[in-house]
C-alpha cells in the first residue's frame, strides 16, 4: 500500500472501471480499490439468487421453484447498450469486446395511453406506414418526418427542407411536418430517447442525431428488431471487462478494502487514500459519489422494481428480451417510465424465467404508485424487489481538490449518459479529450515506418 | 465513423461482437479456419509462473521479469495443434495479475473448456491451496476440464511437492483431474508436450460428446455448416 500512484480509483462501478482501464492504457500508474469484495458496485450482477434475497432483507434463501441459484445474474440497474452508441465505441476501441458476448434485444415497444396498450416502435419508413400506432393520415406525416431525418445532413442545405439547422427548434420542426402530440411523443421519447420535454425547445440537430443513432443502431445487426445489445451473464460483465483491461496494462486491484478514505493536505488537495491505517499516495482520485459524500449533492431519486416473471410480457410476440417505454405525457407525468426485460437466454435467470426491471425518476412521495402503469403491463409476478435510490452528482469545482467524482446511474435505459460522464471525467483528469482515433493513427504510422 | 467492424453470428440466434473481425487496412481479419477452439484459463497463486507459461505458449520465450511487466497488454493467445490429423486450436488466457491482491472475478471463467491449475513444485503452500481454486472453477466454469501443472521443475528444493502429495490430492478431488504435468518454464522442459496433450484430451472429449449428440444438428463453432452461417450473417457498415 505504501507505494505512490498517479491515480487511485475508488469503487468498481462501470464508470470507474472504464476510466481505470483508459488511464492504465494511457500509461498512468493506477491503484483501483473497492470496499466490496466483488467487482461492479451498483453495476454488478448479483449471483447466486440468494444474494438478491439477502440484499433486500427477504431471508437467506431464494425459493426453490426459481431453479438453480447459480444460473441467476441479477442486474440492479436496468440498462441496454445502444449498438452504435459510445459504449460500443469504447468497447471496440479498447478491445474489451473480446471478453464479452452480446445478444441483441428482440423488441422495442412504446405505450399509448389512449388505447392502454403497447405498440412496436416503427423501425423504418415501411414500418412507419404500417404501424397501428397512428391513424392513416398521421402515418404519412410521420413517415415524411422519418424520411427527412434519414436524409438530413447538417453540411448539405439541400437536405434541410428550408429549416435552418442553426435556428430551428425541434418543436418548430414538428410543426413543419404537422405531426400530432402522440407522434411527437413517439419520436421524442421512443426514438430520440429523451426523458422529458426540454428537448422541444432545443435545436433540431440534436434531436435528429439522436434519432439517427437509434436507426443506425437498429441496422447494426442484419435482423435486429431493436437498437440494443445486452451482454450474456448480465451487465456486471462490463465493469469486469474494463477492470481486466486496466490490470493487463499494469493497474493494481484491491477489493474488500475497509475505509477507503480520501486524505487531503491543508490546502484541500488530495494526497492519498487511507485504508486499514495505511495511506497509499497519489496525485488524483477518481471515485463514485459514495466515496466522497462531502463533495456531492443530491439531485433526485430513482425508483426501480425488479420483477421475476415466469412468462414473457404480453403483446411482445413472446420476446425473450424487450424494452418498453412509457412516455411521460401518456400517463401524465414529467419523466418517462422504462421497462427492460431480459431472460434465461442471456444467462441471467434459470430456465424459463424472465427479469423485468421497471424504473423512473421519482416525482411524488408515493414512488411505488408511480410505477404502476409499468407493473400492470407485466402480468403475474413471481417476486418483486423495490429500490429507491438517491442520485448524486459532484458539487461545482470539486475537482479542484484533485478528486473527480462520477454521477450516480440515472433512470435512462441505456449507457449514453454514463459514457458522457466517463468522457467528461477523462478530459478533466488527462487535460485533453479522449481521442477515439488515436490508436488507428498510431497503427498507420507504425505500418508506414515498417515500409 | 471510419472504423468498420463486422458482427458475426456465433450460433443460430447468437450475435457476437468480436474484435477479431475488425476491419484493418481494408482487409478483414477472419478466423483462418473453422478449427475447433478450446478456451483454457490459467489459475493458481501469484508467482507460480502462470504468465511464464503464457509466454512460453505464445512465443516460446522466458523472462525473469516479475509480475506485470512481462505480459503487458496481453492476456490471450492462440496456437494450433494437430490431433489425429485434425487441426485444433487452443486459446490460453492469463489472469492479468489480478490475483496478486484481489480476486479475478467471474467473467474470467465464462465459457472455459479447461482450467490449468498451476503451482510451484518448490512451494507446498501454492499446492495445498489448490482445492480452493477447484471450487471456483467448478462454480464459475461449469463443465471445464481441470489439469494440474507443477512448475519450477528446474529448481532443487528440500520440501518439494512429491508424487504422493499429488496422488492424495487427485483422490481428494474425486478424480476431477484430466491430467497432471510437471514443467519448467525456465528451460522449457515439457511445456510444449503439456499443451499438445491438453489439446488431445480436450478434442477427444469433445468428439465423444459430438457423437453422442449427432442427432442434434447445431454445433456452434464446430461444424462446417456453422461457418456458412458466419459468412451469411457477417455484415459491415460504416
Ligand atoms: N527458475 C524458474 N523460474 C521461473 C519458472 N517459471 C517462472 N519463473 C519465474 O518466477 C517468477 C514469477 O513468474 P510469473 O510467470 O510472473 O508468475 P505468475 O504470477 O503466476 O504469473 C518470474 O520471475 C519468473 O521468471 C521456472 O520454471 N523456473
Ligand atoms: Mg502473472
Amino acid at each position: 500500500m505504501d507505494e505512490e500512484y498517479d491515480i487511485i480509483v475508488l469503487g468498481t462501478g462501470l464508470t470507474e472501471c472504464v476510466l481505470s482501464g483508459l488511464m492504465s492504457v494511457g500509461g498512468r500508474k493506477v491503484l483501483h480499490m473497492d470496499r466490496n469484495k466483488y467487482y461492479g458496485g451498483e453495476s454488478a450482477s448479483l449471483t447466486p439468487l440468494d444474494e438478491v434475497y439477502k440484499l433486500y432483507k427477504m431471508g437467506d434463501k431464494a425459493p426453490e421453484h426459481l431453479g438453480r441459484g447459480r444460473d441467476w445474474n441479477v442486474d440492479l440497474i436496468p440498462k441496454f447498450i445502444m449498438a452504435r452508441g459510445k459504449l460500443v465505441k469504447l468497447l471496440i476501441h479498447t478491445g474489451v469486446t473480446r471478453y464479452l458476448e452480446f445478444k441483441s434485444i428482440e423488441g422495442s415497444y412504446v405505450y399509448k395511453g389512449q388505447k392502454d396498450a403497447i405498440y412496436k416502435v416503427p423501425s423504418d419508413e415501411k414500418e412507419a406506414l404500417s404501424t397501428s400506432l397512428m391513424g392513416i393520415f398521421e402515418k404519412r406525416r410521420f413517415r415524411n418526418l422519418v424520411v427527412f431525418i434519414h436524409g438530413f445532413d447538417k453540411n448539405d442545405p439541400r437536405t434541410w427542407k428550408e429549416l435552418d439547422p442553426q435556428k430551428t427548434t425541434t418543436k418548430e420542426m414538428f410543426e413543419k411536418f404537422g405531426v400530432d402530440a402522440n407522434t411527437q411523443d413517439i419520436a421524442g421519447h421512443a426514438l430520440a430517447l429523451y426523458r422529458n420535454e426540454d428537448y422541444k425547445n432545443a435545436s433540431m440537430v440534436e434531436f435528429i442525431e439522436r434519432v439517427k443513432l437509434y436507426f443506425e443502431s437498429l441496422t447494426f445487426f442484419r435482423d435486429s428488431k431493436s437498437p440494443y445489445l445486452y451482454p450474456l451473464y448480465g451487465l456486471g460483465e462490463l465493469p469486469q471487462g474494463f477492470a481486466r483491461l486496466s490490470a493487463i496494462y499494469g493497474g493494481t486491484y484491491m477489493l474488500d478494502k475497509e475505509g477507503c478514505n480520501i486524505v487531503y493536505d491543508d490546502d484541500g488537495k488530495v494526497i492519498g487514500v487511507e485504508s486499514g491505517g495505511e495511506v497509499a499516495k497519489c496525485k488524483q482520485v477518481i471515485c463514485d459519489p459514495s466515496y466522497a459524500a462531502d463533495k456531492t449533492k443530491k439531485t433526485g431519486q430513482v425508483i426501480r422494481a425488479l420483477c421475476i416473471l415466469n412468462h414473457p410480457v404480453a403483446n411482445t410476440k413472446d420476446a425473450l428480451s424487450t424494452q418498453i417505454i412509457i412516455p411521460q405525457n401518456q400517463v401524465n407525468r414529467r419523466h418517462d417510465i422504462y421497462v427492460s426485460v431480459v431472460s434465461y437466454t442471456h444467462q441471467i435467470a434459470s430456465k424459463g424465467f424472465y427479469l423485468a426491471i421497471c424504473s423512473t425518476t421519482v416525482e411524488t412521495d408515493n414512488p411505488e404508485k408511480e410505477l404502476e402503469p409499468a407493473i400492470r403491463l407485466l402480468g403475474s409476478i413471481e417476486q418483486k424487489f423495490i429500490t429507491i435510490k438517491d442520485m448524486y452528482e459532484p458539487v461545482e469545482n470539486s475537482e479542484k481538490s484533485g478528486v473527480f467524482i462520477s454521477k450516480s446511474y440515472d433512470a435512462t435505459s441505456h449507457f449514453e449518459t454514463t459514457c458522457d460522464d466517463v468522457l467528461d471525467i477523462y478530459a478533466k483528469v488527462m487535460g485533453e479529450p479522449f481521442d477515439f482515433k488515436k490508436d488507428e493513427r498510431l497503427e498507420q504510422q507504425q505500418q508506414q515506418d515498417e515500409m | 465513423m471510419s472504423q468498420e467492424y463486422c458482427l458475426v453470428a456465433s450460433g443460430l440466434q447468437y450475435d457476437t461482437l468480436n474484435n477479431n473481425y475488425r476491419q484493418k487496412n481494408g482487409r478483414r481479419l477472419t478466423m483462418a479456419t473453422g478449427a475447433p477452439t478450446y478456451k483454457i484459463i490459467l489459475c493458481g497463486e501469484y508467482g507460480v509462473g502462470k504468465s511464464s507459461l503464457f509466454r512460453r505458449f505464445m512465443n516460446d520465450t522466458f523472462s525473469m521479469e516479475k509480475g506485470k511487466k512481462s505480459t503487458i497488454g496481453l492476456d490471450q493467445a492462440s496456437q494450433s495443434f494437430q490431433v489425429g490429423g485434425e487441426e485444433v486450436k487452443l486459446t490460453l488466457w492469463d489472469t492479468g495479475g489480478m490475483e496478486r491482491m484481489s480476486f479475478i472475478g467471474q467473467s474470467y471463467y465464462r465459457g472455459a473448456n479447461a482450467a490449468l491449475l498451476c503451482y510451484s513444485i518448490n512451494n507446498k503452500e501454492t499446492f495445498s491451496i489448490l482445492s480452493q481454486y477447484i471450487l471456483d472453477i467448478v462454480m464459475n466454469a461449469e463443465g471445464a476440464k481441470i489439469f494440474l501443472c507443477g512448475n519450477f521443475a528446474d529448481c532443487e528444493a528440500e520440501d518439494r511437492v512429491n508424487d504422493a502429495d499429488i496422488e492424495n490430492f487427485t483422490r481428494e478431488c474425486g478424480n476431477v483431474l484430466s491430467g497432471s504435468y510437471q514443467v519448467s518454464c525456465k528451460d522449457g522442459t515439457s511445456v510444449k508436450d503439456m499443451f499438445a496433450d491438453m489439446a488431445r484430451v480436450l478434442h477427444r472429449e469433445n468428439a465423444k460428446k459430438m457423437t453422442l449428440r449427432k442427432d442434434l444438428v447445431i454445433q456452434p463453432g464446430v461444424t462446417p455448416e456453422d461457418d456458412d452461417i458466419h459468412k451469411k450473417k457477417c455484415c459491415t457498415s460504416s
